[in-house]
């Protein structure tokens, strides 16, 4: 069996390549595009708001068994763009996970601390022949006690960022481009501006008006920090009023 | 660490007697993010009393120290800088810098503060700056030799101070570390390098220091500078490590202009 040579095997399992890269990390990346879907986070003033395609690809399918949008804890969730079978082993980890913490350290787990156990996991994939990386990107959000709304987005390379405004999927690079313009000032957005900025971001790059049956909205909002998943009237009224402002 | 179906290095020596596998590790080390290190000197007493030294250290305080100082370019201006923080404390007088790639670089904090913790639990003493290196370089030595993981993809600069004053060391990929006056590693390194070999005096002190730290940064630096997009701690004889705020950064970046 040849053996990290660069004879092949570095496309097989996370070994280095001979430019030092890891084949099999940028190859799960790619997978997280495949998957066809793009999602959108933002980070407001006092809530956040992840928008997420909700493609339902067989009209037999029951719809309310597809989601992306996870709750980990009553007060975090987790959007999770790509292969949608790693998605759930993810998440199920991450609530036994938070649920563990709570219990030993009496108080709930804090976003960022979430966010990095999930990247570490991830890393540790990276470096372990025998597990792949998972295909997926997550957007954490919640709020938090003492830092107030946060988003968070980790990759398959183990990398975990803070951020004001982020995207994962097939449109990825677009968004971020259409998020950047309207983040340059540092805005503070109001809840309804958070939640229209990201629903429009998402129309805008997949240049098509949606319907509230064909997306996914979480938010967290400080008055009301629970993670909700908006209903269908509600992601309407935010449609109408987004096509009435234009 | 592996499973049993992996129980065969990875990392496994070519014909001609390389271990390849840590040579690409290096080579994503030298496409990471430029990082150096600067030590500051004591000065030198000649007695013959070990202690003394040491009670003159405590008396006179050089104002001597390491500095170590990194690049921190985001992927977007959508990034919040202040969630993100690369130099990273292992103990309470020691710090840490990488190159390469930063989640390989969390485990190996992890387990240094670990082994830091372990060490003061069975000696009631702070672990002394070498036996931490030499337990971080070990770890990332088993990574090149166990079955079924790679080698970690990140030199890291260890800056500490203890009794034997100030000290900075250099662990690679492969697991060697060596103790340097000045060093720098990242994309920028050889011209980094020539910098610091220019630059650096054997009586510096620790704000000089700082400065030619910035300058070396500056040098291979795209983009504006600021205090937003490097990174610098510094560790001085009070023995306590400590991540300048941004603001303290453009305070120097305007010192030196």
């Amino acid at each position: 069996m040849s053996r990290g040579t660069g004879a092949g095997y570095d496309r097989h399992i996370t070994i280095f390549s001979p430019e030092g890269r890891l084949y099999q990390v940028e190859y799960a990346f790619k997978a997280v595009k495949a998957s066809g879907i793009t999602s959108i986070g933002v980070r407001g003033k006092d809530s956040v708001c992840v928008v997420t395609q909700k493609k339902v690809p067989d009209k037999l399918l029951d719809q309310t068994s597809v989601t992306h949008l996870f709750p980990i804890t009553k007060y975090i969730g987790l959007l999770a763009t790509g292969i949608t079978a790693d998605a759930r082993s993810l998440v199920q980890q991450a609530r036994n996970e938070a649920a563990e913490f709570r219990f030993k350290w009496g108080y709930e787990m804090p976003v960022d601390v979430l966010a990095k156990w999930i990247a570490d996991k991830s890393q540790i994939y990276t470096q372990h022949a025998y597990m792949r990386p998972l295909g997926i990107v997550a957007m954490i959000l919640g709020i938090d006690e003492e830092k107030g709304p946060q988003l968070f987005k980790c990759d398959p390379a183990g990398h975990f960022f803070g951020h004001k405004a982020t995207s994962a999927g097939l449109k990825e690079q677009e968004a971020i481009n259409f998020l950047e313009k309207k983040m340059k000032n540092d805005p503070a957005f109001t809840y309804e501006e958070t939640v229209q900025i990201a629903i429009s971001a998402l129309q805008s790059v997949l240049q098509e008006d949606f319907k509230a049956t064909e997306i996914e909205v979480g938010v967290v909002r400080k008055e009301d920090p629970v993670f909700r998943v908006l209903s269908t009237e509600e992601i309407d009224e935010h449609l109408t009023a987004i096509s009435e402002r234009d | 660490m592996g499973d049993s179906q992996y129980s065969f290095s990875l990392t496994t020596f070519s014909p001609s007697g390389k271990l390849v596998q840590i040579e690409h590790a290096l080579t994503a080390v030298g496409s990471g993010q430029t990082s150096l290190g600067i030590k500051g000197f004591p000065q030198k007493f000649h007695l013959s009393d070990q202690a003394d030294v040491k009670l003159l250290h405590r008396i006179i305080r050089p104002s001597n120290g390491v500095v170590i100082a990194t690049e921190k370019k985001l992927p977007s201006i959508l990034v919040d800088e202040t969630s993100v923080q690369k130099i990273q404390l292992m103990t309470t007088n020691i710090g840490v810098v990488y190159s390469g790639m930063g989640p390989d670089s969390r485990v190996l904090v992890r387990k240094s503060r670990k082994q830091a913790q372990q060490y003061f639990r069975l000696y009631k003493e702070a672990i002394p700056v070498t036996q931490l290196v030499r337990e971080t370089a070990a770890v990332m030595q088993e990574f090149t030799q166990s079955g079924g993981v790679r080698p970690f993809g990140v030199s890291l600069l260890i800056a500490g101070y203890d009794d034997n004053g100030p000290q900075l060391y250099q662990v690679d990929p492969s697991g060697s570390y060596f103790s340097w006056k000045a060093s720098a590693m990242g994309k920028n390194v050889s011209n980094a390098k020539t910098f610091l070999e220019k630059r650096y005096t054997e009586d510096m002190e620790l704000d000089d220091a700082v400065h030619t730290a910035i300058l070396t940064l500056k040098e291979g630096f795209q983009g504006q500078i600021s205090g937003k997009n490097i990174e610098i701690g510094i560790i001085g004889a009070d023995r306590k490590f400590r991540v300048l705020t941004p603001a303290e950064i453009d305070d120097y970046l305007a010192e030196v202009e």
